[in-house]
């Protein structure tokens, strides 16, 4: 329990610290002003996201080979917390775009790639909550979320090549291309924050699951 | 200071959206919590 | 080899089948067939608009007519426990799938043939100036959707609301497929026709990576 809460402290500590070097520490754009300054956590988010994907894939697969329930609680905590950044991610993309640009969407390559990528995950949680059996339910959507994973390059690839065959405004173009150093640095140290923060979304989430569990396993011992 | 107020609904919300989440995640894991001490002392008293 | 045996024996078993009642083909032609005149209906397409979008609505209509087709694929096997006998009966169980999987090809190819005049005729596009790679885009496009859509649909026959699940699931995994497929076969039928060969590779790299994935997980898609 004192883990728990000496890690929420940290992972606060260093987000705040994320929006106030982005706020304050960061230079201003010259061209899009403040609204850039999303940027940090937008991108710092995405990131996240994706390597929290990744952990989920990790335990798609340990639990298809072990078949130990902790490696399903890490993969539904982790699945959860990645559609919860990518919903961020959507969600302030927009945001920035619209006084920028004057749209609120576009069917570029990374946009189109991150809903796509939403929708999966949303299937995955889906497909569990359809199952009832324990274990059933377990192997399928790890099954389904080892095909989901393997699927993300190819949609990337697969939209960027059909982006080239039709061009579209591209939101963030020049993104890292050239960034101020101090920005950089700023830039980095929010993914590290949106990675801690993260970690202690999916430690949390994976706690809940746990205790899911117990309550079962008392309750079949309550009826017996 | 331009675009001041999209950027500060940017942050609002997205920060928002974390916070909801660990909200819920908190209670229904200390509701769960409550539900094992009850059962628990349910188990523990004679049958 | 035993499990190419095996293979031709069940994929002889599926083929029979479905031409004992061929319910499965026509249904599926028909669908097909409606939903793109629902398109005219809806988008009103001139003759260059036609051109442009023509193909992607074909490969629209493609994918959700399979989404349809490809329910039965192993419900049908839950009414009498088939699929029990059946993996008694095969030493290796991708024969199984890979059966199903030739099978679902094949029938959605005929669909797709089947379609094509009436696609050239309701939308005013010539299709017999490539034809060839027009059925090579169909081949690799379709064996793309069954391999995706045979795992799939193991996996949706064991949850509820599986009608409404298996699209749910399938559509976003299969958006790669839709890109390329529709974007490959816009370019054939052009009024300069283009052989974009990177699509096809594309197609072709998408179908292996599947089929790999569906030779290494599909015992656990049978598991009881």
């Amino acid at each position: 329990m004192v883990k728990r809460v000496i890690f929420g402290t940290l992972a606060l500590l260093f987000v705040i610290a994320g929006a106030y070097a982005a706020f304050f520490i960061a230079p201003t754009e010259r061209t899009m002003g403040d609204i850039q300054r999303i940027f940090y956590f937008h991108v710092g988010s995405a990131w996240a996201g994706m390597d929290v994907f990744f952990v989920c894939f990790i335990g798609n697969l340990l639990y298809v080979w072990r078949r130990d329930p902790k490696y399903d609680s890490l993969g539904v905590s982790c699945a959860e917390v990645g559609l919860v950044l990518t919903t961020v991610v959507l969600i302030t993309g927009p945001i920035w775009a619209h006084p920028v640009w004057g749209i609120w969407w576009t069917w570029d390559a990374r946009l189109t790639s991150t809903f796509v990528l939403w929708l999966l995950y949303v299937s995955y949680l889906l497909l569990r909550s359809l199952i009832e059996e324990a274990d059933r339910r377990a192997l399928l959507s790890a099954l389904f979320g080892i095909f989901a994973y393997i699927d993300v390059p190819l949609v990337f690839f697969s939209i960027r090549w059909w982006r080239t065959q039709h061009p579209a405004p591209v939101f963030m173009g020049g993104e890292g291309s050239g960034l101020d150093p101090i920005m950089k640095k700023v830039f980095f140290f929010n993914v590290l924050a949106m990675h801690i923060f993260a970690a202690f979304l999916v430690a949390e989430r994976y706690v809940l699951e746990r205790t899911k569990h117990e309550v079962e396993l008392l309750q079949h011992e309550a009826e017996a | 200071m331009k675009n001041l107020g999209s950027i500060f609904a940017a942050y609002l919300i997205g920060w928002g959206v974390f916070f909801l989440f660990y909200l819920s995640i908190a209670k229904r894991t200390s509701d769960l919590r409550a539900e094992i001490e009850r059962l628990k002392n349910s188990l523990l008293r004679p049958k | 080899m035993s499990l190419l045996s095996n293979t031709a024996t069940l994929l002889g078993k599926e083929l029979r089948t479905e031409f004992r009642s061929r319910e499965l083909l026509t249904t599926t032609v028909v669908f097909i067939l409606v939903v793109l005149i629902l398109f005219s209906f809806a988008i009103n397409p001139t003759s260059e608009e036609s051109r442009e979008f023509g193909p992607g609505l074909l490969w629209l209509a493609i994918l959700f007519a399979a989404s349809l087709m490809l329910q039965p694929c192993f419900l049908r096997e839950q009414t009498n426990d088939t699929l029990s006998s059946l993996r008694l009966a095969v030493d290796d169980p991708f024969a199984i799938f890979l059966a199903k999987l030739i099978a679902n090809t094949l029938f959605l190819l005929l669909t797709e043939i089947l379609m094509l005049p009436l696609f050239a005729a309701f939308y005013n596009i010539p299709i017999l100036p490539k034809l060839y790679y027009l059925l090579l885009v169909l081949l690799l496009g379709s064996l793309g959707v069954s391999v995706a859509g045979t795992a799939l649909s193991a996996i949706s026959a064991q949850a509820r609301m599986r009608e409404l699940l298996l699209p749910l699931l399938l559509l976003p995994l299969l958006t790669p497929v839709l890109v390329v497929s529709a974007t490959v076969t816009v370019s054939l039928l052009d009024r300069e026709p283009v052989v974009q060969w990177k699509g096809i590779g594309f197609l072709a790299i998408f179908d292996l990576i599947f089929l790999t994935a569906l030779w290494l997980f599909g015992d656990y898609l049978l598991e009881e």
